[in-house]
């Protein structure tokens, strides 16, 4: 039975010429698990708002969206918010009670139901979801990931029919995201609830997708099964959406002499089954950490202790670091392993209670405001901190004073070049969308040419294409001379452009090296392609990239 | 330790504050006062051995000597006269109101130590829903933002220091300064992502009718059985009280201290409310000793 139907939907926002969804003409069918993917700005969002009409944007929508069979205006309100679930990006904006327990109930609390029926859907859902535990928490308690189970779980207990979400892994790390994932696979085979996802990091969505649904520029480019859509996508050699598919599949399509749409590898273990595993047993290889390097320092910590209150538990204990100049350096770690604390102690923003951190072998606590000021700059996870002013111009030039005005102007010119971002210079910063917000605040930073960038997540919530943009700048950058510190869950953005990195475990640094010497052999902290290649009769690789470059044998697979 | 009184239901506890506020405030009777400190004294120990009282005990004891020194030499009221301190009379009458109003005072502040411990959070939240719904919705929904607003608000210093606006340091102009525009951004950036809340709020139904509080808490017969034991002790204490059983005449001239029979019936029946506590924790405990 079909959930939605779409017919010929388009959709503007007033007053803008622009077109934000053209001629779509979709159907969900019930029991689906359908992934919506696309670049930012591709209209995967409002499409799905678009389906739920609470949410629907202020606009001109010609064409029906049809749910169950009758179109969505001719329902009654609160069936229809009951029956379409819709879960947010960012887990804390969606959250309005200060308990767990009233939170889950808010929904049903609102369509008036009794408080028998509230107690009985409680007690089945949260046994289901396996947070008893948590009940009586508050909700500024919760770690990301639990933070988006609650909000799955007060969606759900309205009992909807058909499940939306708007990129819910976006804010989290890693294996969060994979438990929330999970989750849906779980809820959608044993409930058999309908399922729509509009996601970036689609990696391991292919295998439990029914349907990978692609648009560009507002308009359905595939439509079909994930295995489909991958071999259209290199039939039609659509290059820009290569970086959405999963990069063992790509092994596949790139590597295969003659692929067929049945064998094209979505899970790691089909992608080992199709390379072969490797006969001989390979002798581990005992990893040996690089020779020093011999440029200078520019940042140290040293055997530095923090909490945040006398009686809580320690954030960071013996932590040593040294960060050479030119170096991009990547911390990662999983939640709450102390990599955020890390690089605020390195800020300055906190001081350890025991340890020296040191910055161009001066003590940074001893340090005047005025000696560093300008010499570190911080790029933080929300680039909108970060602006004042009204326009990105003015932004720019504002602590310039002591700049002569067209050395100034000249410098500026430079960055927005090389940033591509000479279109917005007079636009205010809130007008543009994070990625450009993101660049703006990054060329803002490099006016005064600091010698460190500190950057907090800074490939959170973003699509591949722009992350790959955002790494090759941050190349160009090093190769000019700066030196980046980045704390990140990302592995992926980490193998392929950071040259040091170290994984943070319990308030310490577990291990330090380069990427190669720490992601390869683990289990979870790699990459899926590192998974998928390891014991195989190929060299093990941690990017696409790197099999393209070293795996040179079509005859031997 | 407390697990007594937390099962009992909110508002049984919310009508022994009541009633327990109300008698500090009517009755005037130093011995009453007296005696009814110490029995709160004993019911925070029942709730935490009294850890939370040690930490207003500097506060209390100054409280308490402060009133009862300076109530006399400021005011000169009253007939007994002890002797003159710069041409004023310092009075008996005056010396016993301040002490009376010091264990009043120290009474409500026992009280409130108490119910702080026992009605804490979404207990009094739940209370108050029951008579101002809409109010405590709304309170709920800003409690809600302020670890929100915390942690953006560090987020904000974070990066602005680097762009040297800090309340840390320089002038008191130039931090003033920063401290706006830090504000200005905080508050940008919250009413930004606050949309996000008020369409996640639109998406689960607010505003389609009438809202169905859910109820968290069950009204046992035990709790019924405990507020018909408070309300009936307090009709009689009140009674007591309206007939004069259990005051003072101070002004202008101290009348009797003496305590009548009927005075020891209304003391006797308030003792019982306000150590209501102790027989829980008290019931509680015999009952685990010995029902096995």
């Amino acid at each position: 039975m079909e959930v939605f139907r779409l017919n010929e939907v388009s959709f503007s926002f007033p007053e803008e010429e622009q077109i934000v969804l053209q001629d779509i003409s979709v159907t969900i069918n019930e029991g689906e698990f359908v992934i919506i993917g696309g670049a930012s700005g591709s209209g995967k969002t409002t499409l799905l708002k678009l389906l739920k009409k609470e949410l629907r944007p202020t606009g001109d929508l010609k064409g029906d969206i049809v749910f169950r069979g009758k179109p969505v205006e001719e329902w009654d309100g609160k069936r229809l918010i009951e029956q379409i679930g819709y879960v947010f990006q960012d887990p804390d904006n969606q959250i309005v009670m200060d308990e767990v327990m009233q939170e889950i109930v808010f929904g049903l609390e609102n369509l008036g139901y009794s408080n028998f029926e509230m107690r009985k859907r409680v007690a089945e859902m949260v046994h289901f979801f396996g947070v008893e535990d948590l009940l009586r928490a508050k909700p500024s308690e919760l770690s990301g990931g639990q933070k988006q189970l609650l909000n799955l779980l007060s969606v759900l207990l309205m009992k909807p029919r058909v499940l939306l979400l708007d990129e819910p892994t976006s804010q989290l790390d890693p294996v969060a995201a994979k438990e929330l994932i999970l989750m849906l696979e779980r809820l959608n085979k044993e409930t058999g609830m309908t399922i729509v996802l509009v996601e970036h990091r689609m990696e391991e969505l292919y295998a439990m997708a029914d349907r990978v649904l692609f648009l560009e520029k507002g308009r359905v480019l595939y439509n079909s099964t994930s295995r489909e859509v991958i071999a259209r996508v290199y039939q039609d050699e659509t290059k820009q959406l290569l970086a959405y598919l999963p990069s063992f599949s790509r092994l596949y399509m790139e590597f295969e002499s003659n692929p067929i749409l049945d064998s094209i590898p979505l899970t790691v273990k089909e992608c080992k089954q199709w390379i072969g595993q490797d006969a001989k047993e390979q002798a581990v290889q005992p990893t040996v950490p690089g020779k020093a390097e011999s440029s200078p320092f520019l940042l140290q910590m040293e055997d530095v202790y923090y909490r945040y209150k006398i009686d809580a538990p320690i954030v960071l204990k013996n932590f040593h670091l040294t960060i050479r100049k030119g170096e991009f350096f990547s911390l990662v770690g999983g939640n709450g392993s102390g990599k955020t604390t890390a690089l605020r102690a390195g800020l300055g923003s906190i001081k350890p209670q025991r340890g020296k951190i040191w910055f161009e072998g001066r003590e940074i606590g001893k340090m005047k405001d005025s000696e560093w000021l300008g010499k570190i700059a911080y790029l933080p996870q929300n680039p909108r901190t970060y602006f004042l002013q009204q326009t990105i111009e003015e932004e720019m030039l504002i602590n310039h004073a002591h700049l002569k005005a067209e050395e100034a102007e000249r410098r500026m010119n430079d960055l927005l070049e090389t940033f591509g971002i000479t279109h917005l210079r007079s636009r205010h910063p809130y007008d543009c969308s994070g990625g450009e917000m993101q660049k703006a605040a990054l060329a803002c930073m490099l006016m005064s040419e600091p010698d460190l960038l500190f950057m907090d997540e800074p490939t959170k919530g973003m699509d591949p294409i722009s992350k790959q943009q955002l790494g090759e700048l941050l190349t160009h950058l090093q190769k000019q001379g700066l030196t980046i510190f980045m704390v990140t869950h990302d592995i992926g953005f980490t193998a392929h452009f950071a040259n040091r990195c170290a994984m943070m475990f319990d308030g310490e640094i577990a291990a330090d090296g380069t990427p190669n010497e720490l992601f390869k052999g683990n289990y979870f902290y790699t990459t899926a392609i590192n998974r998928a290649t390891r014991e195989t009769r190929q060299a093990e690789v941690l990017t696409y990239e790197e099999a393209v470059a070293i795996w040179n044998v079509h005859e031997t697979i | 330790m407390g697990n007594g009184i937390q099962s009992i239901h909110p508002f049984v506890m919310f009508f022994y504050y009541l009633f327990v506020g109300f008698y500090a405030m009517f009755f005037n009777h130093p011995v009453f006062l007296l005696v009814g400190c110490f029995a709160l004294v004993a019911v925070n120990l029942t709730h935490d051995r009294g850890s939370s009282m040690k930490q207003w005990l500097p506060m209390m004891v100054g409280m308490t000597l402060l009133i009862i020194l300076v109530n006399p030499f400021i005011n000169s009221r009253g007939t007994h006269v002890f002797f003159y301190f710069r041409g004023k009379q310092v009075t008996l009458e005056a010396t016993l109101y301040g002490v009376v109003t010091s264990m009043s005072l120290l009474m409500i502040l026992l009280l409130f130590i108490s119910l702080n411990l026992v009605l804490n959070g979404n207990k009094i939240l739940y209370i108050f829903s029951r008579i101002l719904p809409k109010t405590a919705f709304l309170i709920m929904l800003s409690i809600r933002f302020v670890p929100l607003l915390k942690r953006r608000l560090t987020e904000i210093q974070d990066v602005q220091r680097l762009k040297g606006r800090t309340i840390r340091q320089g002038s008191i102009r130039n931090r003033a300064k920063s401290g706006m525009a830090i504000m200005q951004i905080l508050l940008a950036w919250s009413l930004e992502e606050a949309i996000e809340t008020a369409d996640s709020m639109k998406a689960r139904g607010y505003g389609t009718g009438k809202r169905s509080p859910y109820n968290p808490f069950r009204l046992t017969k035990v709790d019924r059985q405990w507020l018909v034991y408070l309300f009936v002790l307090f009709i009689i204490s009140v009674i007591g009280g309206l007939l004069g059983y259990g005051k003072i005449i101070i002004y202008p001239k101290l009348g009797t201290l003496h305590l009548y029979s009927l005075d020891w019936v209304v003391f006797a029946s308030s003792m019982a409310i306000i150590l209501f506590p102790v027989f829980v924790e008290g019931r509680e405990q015999l009952k685990w000793k010995y029902s096995a």
